[in-house]
């Protein structure tokens, strides 16, 4: 079984002895103060944000900064060799209020995600889980995705993508849920009924989330550069 | 819709502004983590092996510049896993503290790999030479003896570098589009603000002077050739900017 659904062969020679040993010893001596603070593992999907038809699964690696946030690394795959292909940014409702109006449909909700069964923590048993995705289904999130494995890119090309997530049924394409369903021995359908007590946002979902229900893409634009080298930069 | 040389509009999540510099940002938003929320990530922990962040290996600390506002420059802490001999990726915070805002993604491949990259492409990526030879990166914490191989094969890399949350500017949540960054040179608008260096230097005993890490590394073997398509704006005297704009959805199904 393939570690992720997306299979690509990163170019490169294999890590040498010497270079991993190396690694070994110096990183026995140094802090990974921010990285040690990732105690959560979640696997959804993401669809890119001017294409639902291209989706990928996603392995969320997070850590609360605080109650309202937590922010994840997002691998193509649970294994030591899987891509770092993206971040996430996942907020309380009340945070996501306090949003300026052009950045809210940058941001997705996690309702149905979470409600429909798809969204999970491989290796942690139902009841535990769902205590954690009971606040989850009410969050929003903003994730970033650098890396196109979906497409087979075998290095990181291009800009950054904005990713959006499931809103309803019929939208996740039956190949990769079949994919992580077997992969994961889980059930998508039997964790949608456990999960139908739950509810989403107590306001509701924002009408400007979900890319205020249209799309979005990004592009690269060369710019002048400001020249003054004026010290420290005040911003006001 | 959002562009990553806009500021945001204000409101909580803006902050007040501050100056340059990641350190002085106020911290993110929100209630302090609660008992219960712990008790579950620990609880989680201890059934999840979390095998792709145990791959991070090597902690290395430098400086990156905005490629939109050369001016706009941070400090940047890189927890680096490695793919292959030749491709490293890297998550890269603010700080190396619990409390280090997670601010973007760093891939790093050796010359080789870059070559092999279309034009367009290499135009996104920066050299690492300059950085690794002025002393300015460094793995935090190990004897400049032990990281010298390391540094002599970081030397001849290059990296792509997008930025997720623009703290030093304030934000205490991460708004707008994800920013393009480039790496220090030696030149200008290229050279890092010596305060910002001093404060790094001081905060992590490291010297990076020419008495302490460019000195050491003086001899180290500088790449034959830097490719001229990487660092654009020493070539254009341009910088890149990322806009987000609202586009039409491809759908299978309707949408939200």
């Amino acid at each position: 079984m393939a570690a992720s659904c997306h299979d690509v062969d990163v170019p490169g020679k294999p890590t040498e002895t010497g270079t991993a040993l190396l690694e070994t010893a110096t990183g026995a001596i140094q802090g990974f103060a921010p990285i040690n603070q990732i105690h959560q593992h979640l696997c959804a999907f993401h669809f890119y944000g001017d294409d639902m038809t291209r989706q990928v699964e996603a392995h969320h690696f997070c850590a609360h900064l605080n109650e309202d946030m937590r922010q994840c690394l997002i691998f193509d795959g649970p294994d030591a060799g899987a891509r770092l292909i993206g971040l996430e940014y996942i907020v309380s409702e009340e945070l996501f209020l306090t949003l300026p109006d052009e950045e809210k449909p940058l941001w997705h909700t996690h309702e149905f995600e979470v409600k429909s069964g798809v969204l999970f923590m491989p290796g942690v048993p139902g009841v535990v889980e769902r205590r954690d995705l009971e606040k989850v289904a009410k969050t929003y999130g903003k994730t970033i995705h650098f890396w196109q494995v979906d497409r087979g890119d075998a290095l990181p090309l291009g800009v950054p993508q904005i990713m959006m997530a499931l809103t309803r049924d019929g939208q996740l394409r039956q190949d990769l849920a079949d994919c992580v369903e077997k992969k994961y021995g889980v059930s998508f359908q039997k964790e949608r009924e456990n999960r139908a007590y739950m509810s989403g946002p107590a306001h509701g979902i924002h009408p400007l989330a979900n890319a205020a229900g249209k799309g979005l893409k990004t592009d690269i634009r060369e710019v002048d550069l400001p020249t003054a080298i004026a010290g420290a930069r005040i911003f006001t | 819709m959002s562009s990553s040389d806009q500021n945001p509009a204000p409101t909580p999540a803006s902050g007040s502004g501050t100056t340059g510099g990641t350190s002085a940002a106020p911290g993110p938003l929100g209630r302090p983590t609660t008992v219960s929320s712990q008790a579950m990530d620990m609880g989680a922990q201890v059934l999840q092996p979390l095998k792709p962040v145990r791959q991070m290996k090597q902690h290395a600390c430098s400086f990156a510049l905005y490629a939109h506002d050369m001016r706009r420059q941070l400090e940047a802490h890189h927890f680096v896993s490695r793919l292959n001999q030749d491709v490293l990726q890297c998550a890269v915070y603010d700080s190396d503290k619990p409390s280090a805002r997670l601010i973007g993604v760093e891939y790093i491949v050796s010359d080789g790999i870059f070559e092999t990259l279309p034009a367009e492409e290499q135009r996104l990526w920066h050299s690492h030479a300059y950085e690794v030879k002025a002393g300015l990166w460094t793995d935090v914490g190990v004897p400049e003896m032990l990281q010298t191989s390391e540094m002599g094969r970081m030397a001849k890399t290059y990296g792509k570098f997008w930025c997720a949350w623009q703290a030093d500017r304030g934000d205490r949540l991460p708004l707008g589009a994800p920013a393009l960054m480039v790496s220090p040179q030696a030149v200008e608008p290229g050279r890092v603000r010596a305060e910002l260096v001093r404060s790094r230097d001081e905060r992590f005993k490291v010297d990076s002077s020419a008495r302490g890490l460019k000195g050491a590394r003086v001899e180290m073997e500088e790449p034959e050739w830097i490719n001229p398509n990487a660092d654009y704006w020493r070539m254009h005297g341009k910088g890149f900017a990322v806009d987000v704009t609202a586009s039409e959805m491809k759908r299978n199904a309707p949408f939200p």
